[in-house]
């Protein structure tokens, strides 16, 4: 057997090798049609994407109806005593309903996902979720704070949260990911030293030691706050 | 005969370099489609996966439906006022005066819900928090724990008393009591209770049904002495 024949069936016995790995690898990966799952993944980020920019055109609509419904209050109670009562009483409902844009003292806590590291509970823990977030709100509506939101979402008597690792969702809003801000108004200072306290927010402070957690806050003297934009429809509530 | 074999031994040769070259070729094509496809399953599956994505269409398909209701709730309302009676103004006032003290939990309200009834040594408010959460994102839209009224901003606080609510603990047995969908908060409850039976500290986690559940209890108004509207 010449030398060239010998080095022939070694370089096909090699090709052959590997393609019997490589089909081998790909029957175990489960992606026999891998560009199949892709476009099932893309088809599906392209469902959330649509229904995202429904969701911001009817916030949208719903801010300004809001606007135009006020202005066309503010023209009734021009021509009656009596409406203009009932106007401030809403106005002042509407605030602490969330339904107007707000400003004052406050501060501002701004928090960021960590980086991976070995994590016993298999879970993602590096990664902010809606807990985080509803840590801190309730830390600072503990400290007085009169007012809150979330990334631009501000925060009702009716809201909620959720989502999963990595995504909070807040109300009927598209889903919020790292870095979010959390911006509150009230008594500063009070709401920092609760911050500063080494015992609040427990599981942020040991996932910022063991994922790098990213977790900053500041006071500042003028806060603004967006009104809330969404529904605060309770079909089921009836007034007793 | 050397020069009638040379021919036949060359194309041989050839016919064999083109074949291994046509599987190489072959190998490298299949690889590199399979590269890159893992790779592009993967950049695109980063931080969300294909069951959380379809949650998520779910939940968005909801929210909108419900930004929709809003929308034209307040469309009517704006038509009413555009009819530009002072009765019609005030009218539209007075309901959403109404709305506004129930959804603020000013005012004592029924409906139909599901009342949950947790009995537990050692749960935390932290726990309290988390139950009462999920209930909201499953659509509770008035909630109250051992008579106290829960909203958002009424923070819930571990004290040396056991969880609080705005500053009044509330000690277990919990009974929270919700008014919403109840096919849809009956399917949060289940689930919720199942899983508070698996806790070693919990004793008793039931919920029920009722086609009408009032909330008496009612919250305070603080007025801001922060907050100025912009």
């Amino acid at each position: 057997m010449s030398r060239q024949k010998v080095l022939g069936i070694v370089v096909v016995a090699a090709v052959a090798l590997a393609t019997g790995f490589l089909v081998a690898g790909q029957v175990k990966a489960q992606l026999l049609t891998p560009s199949n799952q892709v476009a099932r993944y893309q088809a599906l980020v392209r469902s959330v994407q649509d229904l995202e920019a429904a969701n911001a055109e009817s916030r949208r609509q719903i801010a300004s109806l809001r606007a135009q419904i006020d202005a066309l209050e503010t023209e009734a109670a021009g021509r009656s005593a009596a409406t203009q009562a009932l106007r401030n009483q809403v106005a002042d409902l509407r605030s602490h309903a969330g339904l107007t844009a707000v400003h004052g003292p406050g501060i501002e806590v701004d928090l960021a996902n960590g980086v991976p590291a070995p994590d016993t509970t298999g879970q993602a823990r590096y990664l902010l979720n809606f807990q985080d977030v509803q840590d801190v709100v309730n830390l600072l509506f503990a400290q007085g704070a009169e007012a809150v939101a979330v990334s631009g979402r501000r925060i009702t008597p009716l809201t909620a949260y959720s989502g999963s690792a990595g995504q909070v969702i807040v109300d009927q809003g598209p889903p919020l990911s790292s870095p979010i801000k959390v911006r509150a108004i009230g008594d500063r200072n009070r709401m920092l030293a609760a911050i500063d306290d080494a015992s609040a927010l427990p599981d942020i402070r040991a996932r910022q030691v063991q994922f790098q957690l990213h977790v900053t806050y500041f006071g500042s003297p003028d806060i603004a706050l967006p009104a809330y934009d969404s529904s605060l429809r309770i079909p089921h509530v009836n007034k007793s | 005969m050397s020069i009638r074999v040379r021919p036949v031994l060359r194309r041989r040769t050839s016919r064999r370099a083109i074949s291994v070259w046509l599987i190489a070729m072959l190998v490298a094509l299949v690889a590199t489609v399979q590269i890159r496809s893992e790779a592009e399953v993967q950049r695109s599956l980063v931080g969300i996966d294909t069951t959380s994505l379809a949650f998520l269409i779910d939940d968005l398909h909801r929210a909108n439906d419900s930004l929709l209701a809003e929308a034209a709730d307040l469309q009517q309302r704006q038509a009413a006022l555009r009819s530009g009676s002072v009765e019609a103004a005030d009218q539209v006032l007075t309901d959403e005066a109404d709305n506004l003290r129930t959804v603020e939990g000013l005012v004592p309200v029924h409906g139909p819900g599901v009342v949950i009834v947790i009995d537990a040594a050692g749960l935390k408010a932290l726990d309290l928090q988390d139950a009462l959460n999920n209930l909201a994102a499953g659509g509770a839209e008035a909630m109250a724990v051992n008579d106290r009224r829960v909203i958002t901003v009424l923070p819930v606080e571990q004290t040396s008393g056991g969880a609080a609510i705005g500053g009044v603990v509330v000690a277990p047995p919990w009974t929270i009591t919700t008014i919403g969908d109840a096919n849809r908060l009956a399917g949060v409850a289940s689930v919720m209770t199942k899983q508070l039976r698996a806790d070693r500290r919990v004793r008793q986690a039931t919920y029920r049904v009722e086609a009408d559940v009032a909330i008496q209890s009612v919250v305070s108004v603080r007025p801001f002495v922060y907050a100025i509207a912009s």
